[in-house]
């Protein structure tokens, strides 16, 4: 019975516990592939915040998506399992994960920009309070690059090549307020000073292949924070830049967006830059957070082993070895029935496998109460 | 001052293919079977007849001899003269040409049309209407002769229908006092209802005819690109800093579809430039097509010299001022760092 809270349950099920762990599929009312998202399920999802006085600026719970791939498809993916996740109000978050544990989906999602084929399964993404999950297209495009932002890798290719950079931030200004043109330009060269890029007034008229990846990059923060967003979620920002920049770019992004009052939510694959710049972070694997809470707990005393690998793989690939994690991500067909790390980890056993591990407080001697795992071994 | 040594570099070029040009047409004219000599004096003239034609022509002097005279006319600005209609083929051409570009200009407008519009809506909506009137239609340009296409056109709405006039040249009234040697403008300058009417009549089947053939890769190209470029990472950075969908297609995707769109475009100009031979066969189109035809049935080297070299010309110059258009207008060559 010690177990039990370990694993996702509705009260509603409470009974029906020990049924549960014979038939994990029982769990299919949470994660039903074929009825698309009616509008009582964005309400009726588990809410370990409810009790909150003050909301966090965005609160991820429960995501779950899926591509149906077509009337004709017996495969669906299911690449989000229940993500959960929120940035507080200034704070600077990260989100860690393999290639293919779903980091940039959940952005596209917390967006409104699925790809095409994607659906939400079920779940609540909460911005400044409000439900934004299913919301307008009309109100999402309102959001977006005023309240929300978002920056993409690949700086250059982000940026328009026949329009020119000052033009392109001017732009958004002018869409989200209610400014001149002359004045939305001014603004524009503003920003590109602000980041620090040399002879702005000149630069702001020059196309981007006039620009080098760094500057492009910049530049794209400039577009990206014109609207002074609340939240910036900056995805993979300095992959594809030159390693001496990327210490740079990165410190200009956590400097601008702290300067602006602004929560930043950082994905990336690098577990090195962590620390340097995040307070709280998140590890996500297989389209489910593993593991949350303050940078310095996290890496220092992991609690989820899918975390201390990753940890031990990326130390292992810094001083020139390599030590990955044997197996691979697995391909998500359908609803998980235990922990998505089973197969690879060194800790498992039968009590894994008998359903998915909800994330939930670490507890105990370890770490502060912002320290949440999922796993039934920590 | 970049485009000026663009320009230049661009010139020389064009002069380096015309003088290939040239050799070439030169080369395979002279090595056509049948002597001219011999049909111009007719069947029933002797030998001796022949031979002081053909030395009078200089048809019996070296190849080199022949091409070097005839590279000392071009620079005159002699074309030579048509042994089948006895006139200047600078002449001919002067008056096939208009007809000939009044059609390829009323086709490239009506294909860049339709095909660019179509292409462009089709690549926003996949699985639609549109996407489906798209596939039908390229793959009809694509797949059928344009001279099979122009007498199905003509059945139908001339044979069947009888709502279009009888496909005899460019018109059936008046002929409208010569401007720009453009019937349909001709007639609008003139002020002349009932001319513009009977020009434009004529035109209407073998535009369409060519509007489809030409518009069907004009269109593959369109919804290719703007699908490619509706999938890159500027168009998404843009939606996700909330720009309004019109400003993502009009401002953000169409310019850069807009270059390789037009490249193609203007290398369907210069074929149709060219005369396009079959359909103004169809049409009885007085254009320099059929007149080229004509030239070879008769082995009249002249006239074909003249109307490659001027296809060869008229299709070097859309391509030049092209490519100069998008030196002028493409941030990315216009501009060196």
């Amino acid at each position: 019975m010690s177990t039990m809270p370990a694993h996702e349950t509705r009260p509603s099920s409470e009974e029906g516990d020990l049924l549960d762990m014979g038939d994990p599929l029982a769990e299919g009312d949470l994660l039903d592939m074929d009825t698309p998202l009616a509008e009582g399920d964005l309400l009726d999802v588990d809410d370990p915040y409810e009790d909150e006085d003050f909301p966090p600026l965005l609160r991820v719970s429960d995501l779950a998506v899926g591509f149906s791939g077509g009337k004709r498809s017996t495969h669906p993916l299911t690449p989000l399992q229940g993500v959960n996740l929120s940035v507080e109000e200034g704070s600077a978050v990260a989100l860690v994960g393999e290639s293919g544990s779903g980091k940039s989906l959940t952005a596209s999602a917390v967006m409104g920009m699925l790809p095409a084929g994607a659906e939400v399964l079920r779940g609540s993404v909460s911005f400044e309070g409000e439900e934004i999950l299913g919301a307008s297209e009309k109100h999402m495009r309102e959001l977006r690059g005023s309240r929300l932002a978002i920056m993409f890798q690949n700086p250059r290719a982000s940026l328009n090549p026949v329009l020119t950079v000052g033009g392109q931030i001017a732009e958004v200004i002018r869409v989200h307020e209610d400014v001149k043109r002359k004045e939305s330009r001014e603004r524009a060269v503003d920003l590109l000073e602000q980041m620090g890029i040399p002879n702005p007034g000149r630069r702001a008229k020059d196309y981007v292949h006039q620009y080098s990846g760094g500057m492009a990059q910049r530049a794209a923060l400039a577009m990206a924070l014109s609207c002074r967003p609340r939240l910036l979620i900056a995805d993979e920002p300095t992959t594809g830049l030159d390693a001496t920049l990327q210490q740079q770019v990165l410190e200009l992004v956590v400097e601008q967006v702290s300067e602006r009052q602004a929560s930043l939510l950082l994905i990336t694959h690098d577990i090195g830059i962590v620390g340097r710049t995040c307070e709280q972070m998140a590890v996500m694997y297989a389209g489910r957070v593993m593991e949350s809470g303050p940078v310095e707990e996290v890496l220092g005393d992991p609690a989820n082993p899918y975390t201390a690998e990753l940890i031990k793989s990326y130390a292992t690939v810094r001083h020139g070895r390599m030590n990955s994690i044997p197996g691979v991500v697995p391909t998500l067909r359908g609803p998980l029935v235990e922990c998505a790390f089973a197969d690879r980890c060194p800790k498992a056993d039968e009590e894994c496998r008998e359903g998915v591990p909800a994330l939930r407080e670490l507890g105990g001697q370890r770490g502060s109460d912002e320290r949440k795992v999922a796993c039934v071994k920590a | 001052m970049a485009l000026l040594a663009y320009v230049a570099r661009r010139l020389a070029y064009l002069l380096v293919a015309l003088f290939g040009v040239t050799f070439i047409t030169f080369l395979v004219t002279r090595r056509l079977p049948g002597n001219p000599a011999a049909l111009i004096v007719g069947v029933l003239a002797d030998q001796s007849t022949i031979d002081a034609v053909t030395e009078r022509l200089g048809l019996n002097e070296p190849f080199w001899s022949q091409y070097y005279k005839y590279m000392g006319q071009l620079f005159s600005g002699d074309l030579g003269e048509s042994w089948f209609t006895s006139n200047p083929v600078t002449t001919d051409i002067g008056n096939r040409w208009p007809a000939t570009v009044e059609l390829a200009s009323y086709a490239l407008a009506l294909a860049v049309l339709w095909a660019v519009s179509l292409g462009v809506i089709s690549a926003l909506r996949r699985r639609s209407l549109s996407n489906r009137l798209a596939d039908a239609l390229s793959g009809l340009g694509v797949s059928v002769p344009e001279f099979w296409l122009g007498l199905i056109l003509l059945l139908a709405f001339f044979g069947t229908w009888k709502i279009a006039p009888a496909p005899l040249g460019r018109t059936l009234g008046e002929i409208p006092p010569d401007v720009t040697g453009f019937y349909t403008i001709d007639a609008l300058i003139a002020g002349d209802w009932g001319a513009f009417r009977s020009a434009a009549a004529q035109l209407i089947l073998p535009t369409v005819t060519l509007a489809i053939v030409i518009g069907a890769p004009l269109l593959r190209i369109t919804r290719g690109f703007m699908r490619e470029t509706m999938e890159t990472g500027h168009i998404r950075f843009a939606r996700a800093l909330g720009i309004p969908r019109r400003s993502i297609v009009l401002r953000h995707a169409i310019p850069n579809v807009l270059l390789p769109v037009s490249t193609m475009g203007a290398m369907m100009y210069g074929y149709l430039l060219g005369g396009t031979v079959l359909v103004e066969v169809v049409f009885a189109w007085p254009g320099i097509g059929s007149y080229a035809v004509k030239a070879i049935e008769h082995s009249d080297f002249a006239p074909v010299q003249g109307v490659v070299l001027l296809s060869a010309l008229s299709y070097l110059i859309v391509y030049l001022t092209m490519d100069i258009l998008h030196f002028v207008v493409d941030p990315r060559t216009r501009t060196h760092s």
